[in-house]
C-alpha cells in the first residue's frame, strides 16, 4: 500500500474541500464525504485484498535530512492497518454527523477535517521518530482550530486546554526523542531517527527508564489517563460533533499506539519495571473516569469520562506484559473507536435539535425519537461490556491478562465493571427514560443518513464481538515482536 | 442432535425480527413472530431430547465456531447437552412458551409498538437463558449471563415512563452486575490456574489438581457463588428482586420467576465437583439458600402488593435449591428448580389475570371476594398455591420433600437446616393461606373486569396440571450428570419426614385462623410495639435496602455530587492562575511613564554594580 500516496490524497482534498467552497456552499461536505469513503474503501481492501498471514502491508522509504538520519519512512504492520481503516472510517462518520452542523466556512472545516486524518495516517505509519512528531503536531494544529472555531460557548477556554497539555506533554517526547537520539550515537556513533535502529540501542537502564518515562507522559496525556485527563472533558464537551468523533474516536488511539509502539517498543526492560505503576495508573483512571462520568450531568461530558475510564483497560493490558492482555488492549481500541464516537454523534445530533447538552433539559426522548433512544440503548450496551459486542472482547482480554499478572489491581479494575454499568444506564435514564420533557414537544428522530452510519457501527461492535479472531491475527506479528508471545 | 442448534437460534431470529421491524409491524404478525419462535424452538428441543434418549442418553456437543483464539485461551461458541442442559432448555423453552402465549393476550391493549419491542425483548432473553445452559464453556455461559441480565434490566424497565420502573431496571442490573463480577474474577482464577474455561475440563482437572480441597478451590466456589448469589437473588445480593416486579407481569413470570432467577442454581449443579471439592464453599452456598429461605418467607407475610408477596416466596424458594445444593441434594435442587418453574409460572400469571381484571390493581387488600368471579384464575392460583405449600400430592412436595429430609440427614448442621426449612415451610403455608384468603375471599372491594380469552387461559391451565402432576415421575435425566445419582429414596413413614408433610397443613390451619372467615382477633399481638416494629422490619426486607442505601449509594452519590467539577483539574487550573498571576506582575511594571523606568533602570544598575562589587571582594 502506499501510505505517502494515501496522505498526500487526503492533504490535497483538504485543499481541495476548502477551494470548492467558491463553488457551492454545500460542496466541501461532498468532497470530504467522498474523500473519506474513497479511503474506507482503499484502505479496507489493502487489508482484506492482503494475502493471509502478511505481516507487513506497507514499507515506504524516502530520503530527507540524511544528514540527521532522518528519512520518510512509513511501515503499515497489522495494528496500523487496523487503526488506518478505523481511521478513514471515522472520517465518514465524522463528516456525516457534523452534516448540517456548521454554518460558517464550511471549506475551512473539512479542510482541518482531512488534515488532522492525515496528520493520524502519519502517526500510524510513521518509522522515523522525526518524522513521528512531526505528524504528530500536523494532527495537532487542525484539531486546535476545529475546537477554537466551531466550538461551542467556551471553545477558546477548551482549545486552548487541548493546545498546552498536548503541546508541552508533546515537548517531553521531543526532548525524549533528542535524548534517545544522541544516548544512540553516544553508544554507537550513528545519527538515526529510525525506528528500526533505534530499536537496538544500546543505553544505559536508567536513562533509558527516564527516556521511557518521557514517551509514557506523552502518549499517557493524549489517552488520556488519570492525572492528566483532565483537558479532554472540556474538549470534548465544547467540539463541534466531528471534532468530538475523531477525538475520541481516533486521537485517543494515537495515545494507546503510541504506548505500544514506542514506549513499550523500544524500552521494553524499562517498560516491564515500570509495569505496576502503568497498571495501577489504568486501573486508577477505570475507576476515576467511572466515578466522574456518573457525576455528570452534560451527555457529553459523561461520554467524555466514560472514555477515560474505558482508556485504562488499554494501559491495564499493554502492561500485563501478556498475549492477552495486549490483545485485549488493542481490541479495545478498535472497538472504543465504534461506541464512543457513535454516542458522541448522539450527543451532537440531540444538540443539534433541542440547543442543549444537559441531560435535565432531556427526559423521555424515547417517545419523541424512539430510533435515536434504540441506538443510543445500542451502544451504551456495548460500552458497559455486553458480550457478544466489541468492547467485552477487548475489557474481558486486558482483565484476563492483568489478572494473572496483579490480582488486586485487577479486582480494582473489575470493579470498574460495575461502575459502568451505573454511569451507562443513568445516561440512558436521564436523556431518554422517564417522563418526557414538556419543553420538548417534538425533536425530529434520525433519517436515513445518520441510521445508515450508526448500522455500520452496530455491525462493526457485533461482529468484533462474535468473531474477533480478525482482529486478534491482526496484532499477532507485532507481539511477537514485543517478545510477548515466544 | 442435528437440531441442537435451530434451539437458540429461533428466539434469535424472532427477536432480530421484531427488532428491525422497528416497531411497523402490527399486532397479530409481532405475536406469531414472537410466540412462534419459542413454539418452535419447544418442538425442537422435544426432537432433540427423544434424539438424546435414542442415542443412549450420552452427552453431545456441537461445535459452531470459535469465539476467540489467545495463545491458548479458546473459548468456542459450542453447545453442549446432557441430562442437565435438557431439563434447563425443556424448562425455557416449555414454561417459556406458555408465558409467551399468555403475553400475546394480556399484553394486546398496550401500544403497538411497545407490543413487538416487548416480544423483542422476551425472545432475546430466550436466546440467552439458551445460551447459558447450552454453553460448554464458562465464557459462552458468561455471555448467556450477562444477556438475560441485559433482558431483565430492559423489561423491568419495559413502561419506562415511569422513572421509578426505570429505577428498579438499573437496581436489578447493577445488584446483579455485583455478582457478575465476581464471577468474572472467578473465571480468570481458573483460567490462571488450570488453563482452560471449558466446564468439562475444569471438572476434571480439578479433581486432579485439587484432590485434597484446599484454599485456591474454596476461592473458586465463593467467586462463583458470589455470581450466583447476584442472579439467584439470595442474601446479600437480593435486594432487587421485590424492585423487579415493576416489568410486566409475564416478565415476572419467565425472568423472575421461572427462568433467569435459577440460572445461580443451575451454576452451581453445573460446577458441581468444585464445591464436592471445597466443602467450605458447599456449607456456604447451603448457608446462603438457608438463610434467604428464612428472611424471605417473613417478609413475605408482611407484604400488601400481590407481585411482591410472590417475589419474596420466589427468594424463599430458590432459598431452599440453594440449601439442596449445598447440602447435596443435587439432583433435588434441579427438580425442585423445575417443579418451582411450573407452580411459581402459574402463580404469577394467574395474578396476573388479576391484576388485569382489576385495572392493574396489585394491592391484595383492594381485592377480594374474587373467587366467584374470576373462576380460572381463582383456580389457577389455588392450585399453585397447594403446589408452593407443598401439600402432598403436588409437585412441590415432591421436590421439597428431597430437600428437607437430605437437609436433616447432613451430618454438619442436619438439625439447624431442617428446623430453618421448617420454621420457613410453616411460613410459605401461612403467607400464602393469607395472600389467598384476603385476594379471593371476604368483601369485594374493587368489581373485576375479566379479560380472559382462550390463549391466556390454555397456559394457566396447561402449568395447572404441570404442578400438580410435574412431580410425579422424578428427574431421571439429571442422574448420571449429578453426582448425587439421583434423587433420594424418602421414606414417608420416617418420624421427620411425617412432620415435614404436617406443617404445611398446620401454616394454612393458622392462616384460616388468622386470615379467614372466622378470623380469631389478634389486633392485640399485631398493634403491640413489637408487632408493628417487627412488621415494619419484616415488610422493609430485613433492613438491607435501608443498608445499602446508607453504606454505598449515599456516600457515592455525596462523593459524585462533590466533585462534579473534578478536584485533579484544581491543580491544573492552579498552574495556569499563577501563570496569570505573574503575568499580571510583569504587566504592572508596563507603566508607559518614563519616570518609572528610568527609576527602575536605577535601581537595576544599583543592584548589578553592587553584585559586581561583592564578587571582587
Amino acid at each position: 500500500m502506499n501510505v505517502i500516496a494515501l496522505i498526500s490524497f487526503l492533504l490535497a482534498a483538504g485543499v481541495l474541500a476548502w477551494v470548492s467552497e467558491r463553488m457551492h456552499r454545500n460542496a466541501p461536505r461532498w468532497v470530504s464525504l467522498v474523500a473519506f469513503v474513497v479511503a474506507t474503501i482503499w484502505t479496507g481492501l489493502e487489508w482484506v485484498g492482503a494475502p493471509a498471514g502478511t505481516e507487513e502491508y506497507a514499507r515506504q522509504f524516502v530520503s530527507w535530512i540524511p544528514r540527521f538520519g532522518i528519512n520518510v519512512h512509513l511501515v503499515v504492520d497489522g495494528l496500523s492497518m487496523m487503526l488506518l481503516v478505523l481511521t478513514a472510517f471515522l472520517g465518514v462518520i465524522a463528516v456525516v454527523s457534523s452534516w448540517n452542523e456548521t454554518e460558517h466556512s464550511q471549506g475551512f472545516f473539512q479542510f482541518n477535517i482531512l488534515w488532522v486524518m492525515a496528520g493520524v495516517v502519519g502517526v500510524f505509519s510513521a518509522y522515523d521518530l522525526f518524522l513521528f512528531f512531526f505528524f504528530w503536531e500536523v494532527m495537532l494544529i487542525p484539531m486546535y482550530f476545529l475546537i477554537a472555531i466551531w466550538g461551542h460557548e467556551k471553545k477558546a477556554y477548551a482549545a486552548m486546554k487541548f493546545f498546552l497539555f498536548t503541546q508541552i506533554s508533546g515537548l517531553l517526547m521531543l526532548l525524549a526523542i533528542l535524548a534517545l537520539v544522541y544516548a544512540n550515537y553516544a553508544s554507537s556513533g550513528v545519527i538515526t531517527f529510525d525506528y528500526e535502529q533505534l530499536l537496538g540501542a544500546n543505553i544505559d537502564s536508567t536513562i533509558s527508564f527516564w527516556l521511557m518515562l518521557g514517551f509514557f507522559v506523552a502518549f499517557i496525556t493524549k489517552l488520556p489517563s488519570f492525572p492528566v485527563h483532565t483537558w479532554l472533558p472540556d474538549a470534548h464537551t465544547q467540539a463541534p460533533t466531528a471534532g468530538s468523533v475523531i477525538l475520541a474516536g481516533i486521537l485517543l488511539k494515537t495515545g494507546g499506539y503510541g504506548v505500544i509502539r514506542f514506549a513499550v517498543g523500544l524500552f521494553p526492560d524499562a517498560s516491564r519495571d515500570f509495569a505496576t505503576w502503568a497498571m495501577l495508573l489504568g486501573m486508577i483512571s477505570i475507576l476515576y473516569g467511572g466515578y466522574m462520568a456518573y457525576s455528570q450531568t452534560d451527555f457529553k461530558r459523561l461520554v467524555a469520562y466514560s472514555s477515560i475510564a474505558h482508556m485504562g483497560f488499554i494501559l491495564l493490558g499493554v502492561y500485563a506484559f501478556n498475549e492477552a492482555g495486549m490483545q485485549g488492549a488493542i481490541v479495545t481500541m478498535i472497538a472504543h473507536g465504534f461506541s464512543t464516537a457513535a454516542l458522541f454523534m448522539m450527543a451532537g445530533a440531540i444538540q443539534q435539535r433541542l440547543h442543549t447538552r444537559e441531560m435535565s433539559n432531556m427526559g423521555g426522548l424515547w417517545i419523541r425519537a424512539p430510533r435515536m433512544g434504540v441506538m443510543t440503548l445500542f451502544f451504551v450496551v456495548a460500552s458497559v461490556g455486553m458480550p457478544g459486542l466489541g468492547n467485552f472482547v477487548g475489557e474481558f482480554l486486558a482483565l484476563l491478562g492483568a489478572f494473572k499478572v496483579h490480582v488486586p489491581i485487577t479486582i480494582g479494575a473489575a470493579v470498574g465493571i460495575v461502575v459502568a454499568a451505573v454511569y451507562g444506564l443513568s445516561l440512558m435514564q436521564r436523556a431518554f427514560q422517564g417522563v418526557p420533557n414538556p419543553d420538548v414537544s417534538s425533536m425530529e428522530d434520525f433519517g436515513i443518513r445518520e441510521m445508515s452510519v450508526m448500522v455500520l457501527m452496530m455491525v462493526g461492535l457485533i461482529f468484533i464481538g462474535i468473531y474477533p479472531q480478525p482482529v486478534l491475527d491482526m496484532s499477532v506479528p507485532l507481539l511477537e515482536q514485543l517478545g510477548v508471545i515466544e | 442432535m442435528d437440531y441442537l442448534q435451530y434451539i437458540p437460534a429461533l428466539p434469535l431470529l424472532g427477536f432480530f425480527i421484531l427488532f428491525c421491524s422497528q416497531g411497523r409491524l402490527a399486532r397479530w404478525p409481532s405475536a406469531i413472530v414472537g410466540v412462534g419462535s419459542i413454539g418452535l424452538a419447544a418442538l425442537f428441543t422435544l426432537i432433540v431430547g427423544m434424539d438424546y434418549y435414542a442415542q443412549g442418553a450420552e452427552p453431545t456437543t456441537l461445535f459452531l465456531w470459535t469465539w476467540m483464539q489467545v495463545g491458548d485461551f479458546e473459548p468456542a461458541i459450542r453447545l453442549y447437552l446432557d441430562g442437565l442442559s435438557l431439563v434447563m432448555t425443556g424448562v425455557i423453552t416449555g414454561v417459556g412458551f406458555l408465558i409467551h402465549m399468555y403475553a400475546s393476550g394480556y399484553m394486546w391493549d398496550d401500544e403497538e409498538k411497545g407490543y413487538a419491542r416487548f416480544f423483542a425483548y422476551m425472545n432475546l432473553f430466550v436466546f440467552a437463558m439458551l445460551m447459558l445452559v447450552l454453553g460448554d464453556n464458562l465464557l459462552t455461559l458468561f455471555l448467556g449471563w450477562e444477556g438475560v441480565g441485559l433482558c431483565s434490566y430492559l423489561l423491568i424497565g419495559f413502561y419506562h415512563r415511569d422513572p421509578a420502573n426505570g429505577y428498579a431496571a438499573r437496581k436489578a442490573f447493577v445488584v446483579t452486575r455485583v455478582g457478575d463480577t465476581f464471577m468474572a474474577l472467578g473465571l480468570f482464577l481458573l483460567y490462571r490456574e488450570l488453563g482452560t474455561i471449558e466446564i468439562q475440563e475444569v471438572l476434571t482437572l480439578a479433581q486432579q489438581n485439587w484432590p485434597d480441597g484446599g484454599s485456591t478451590v474454596t476461592l473458586v466456589g465463593l467467586l462463583l457463588l458470589g455470581g450466583a448469589v447476584g442472579k439467584s437473588a439470595q442474601v446479600p445480593l437480593q435486594t432487587w428482586l421485590p424492585d423487579a416486579m415493576a416489568g410486566p407481569t409475564p416478565v415476572s413470570a419467565l425472568i423472575h420467576a421461572a427462568t433467569m432467577v435459577t440460572a445461580g442454581v443451575y451454576l452451581i449443579a453445573r460446577m458441581h465437583d468444585i464445591y464436592l471439592l471445597s466443602p467450605d464453599a458447599q456449607l456456604w452456598v447451603a448457608v446462603v439458600g438457608l438463610v434467604t429461605l428464612f428472611i424471605a418467607s417473613f417478609t413475605a407475610l408482611c407484604q400488601t402488593d400481590i407481585k411482591r408477596i410472590l417475589a419474596f416466596s420466589t427468594m424463599s424458594q430458590i432459598g431452599y435449591m440453594f440449601l439442596a445444593l449445598g447440602v447435596g441434594a443435587w439432583s433435588a435442587a434441579i427438580f425442585h428448580l423445575m417443579t418451582h418453574a411450573f407452580f411459581k409460572a402459574l402463580l404469577f400469571l394467574a395474578s396476573g389475570s388479576v391484576i388485569l381484571a382489576l385495572h392493574h390493581e396489585q394491592n391484595i387488600f383492594k381485592m377480594g371476594g374474587l373467587w366467584k368471579k374470576l373462576p380460572i384464575p381463582f383456580a389457577s392460583m389455588l392450585i399453585g398455591s397447594i403446589a408452593l405449600v407443598a401439600l402432598p400430592g403436588t409437585s412441590g412436595f415432591f421436590s421439597k420433600d428431597a430437600i428437607m429430609l437430605t437437609a436433616a440427614e447432613n451430618s454438619k448442621a442436619g438439625m439447624v437446616f431442617w428446623s430453618g426449612a421448617a420454621l420457613a415451610a410453616f411460613m410459605t403455608a401461612l403467607y400464602t393461606t393469607r395472600m389467598m384468603m384476603i385476594t379471593f375471599f371476604g368483601q369485594t372491594k374493587t368489581e373485576p373486569h375479566d379479560h380472559s380469552k382462550l390463549n391466556m387461559s390454555a397456559p394457566l391451565l396447561i402449568l395447572c396440571a404441570l404442578s400438580i402432576l410435574g412431580g410425579w415421575f422424578g428427574l431421571p435425566a439429571v442422574q448420571s450428570v449429578l453426582p448425587d445419582g439421583g434423587l433420594p429414596e424418602i421414606n414417608h413413614f420416617e418420624p421427620v419426614a411425617i412432620v415435614t408433610m404436617v406443617i404445611p397443613f398446620f401454616g394454612i390451619l393458622v392462616g384460616w385462623l388468622v386470615y379467614g372467615p372466622k378470623a380469631i382477633n389478634v389486633d392485640g399481638i399485631r398493634n403491640s410495639q413489637l408487632g408493628v416494629n417487627l412488621t415494619k422490619f419484616w415488610a422493609s426486607g430485613w433492613g438491607f435496602d435501608w443498608l445499602y442505601d446508607r453504606l454505598i449509594c449515599r456516600p457515592f452519590m455525596y462523593l459524585a455530587e462533590i466533585n462534579k467539577g473534578d478536584v485533579i483539574d484544581a491543580i491544573f487550573r492552579f498552574v495556569a492562575a499563577i501563570a496569570r498571576g505573574m503575568h499580571a506582575l510583569m504587566t504592572l511594571t508596563q507603566t508607559g511613564r518614563l519616570r518609572w523606568y528610568a527609576a527602575n533602570m536605577a535601581v537595576g544598575l544599583l543592584l548589578l554594580l553592587v553584585i559586581v562589587v561583592l564578587e571582587v571582594v
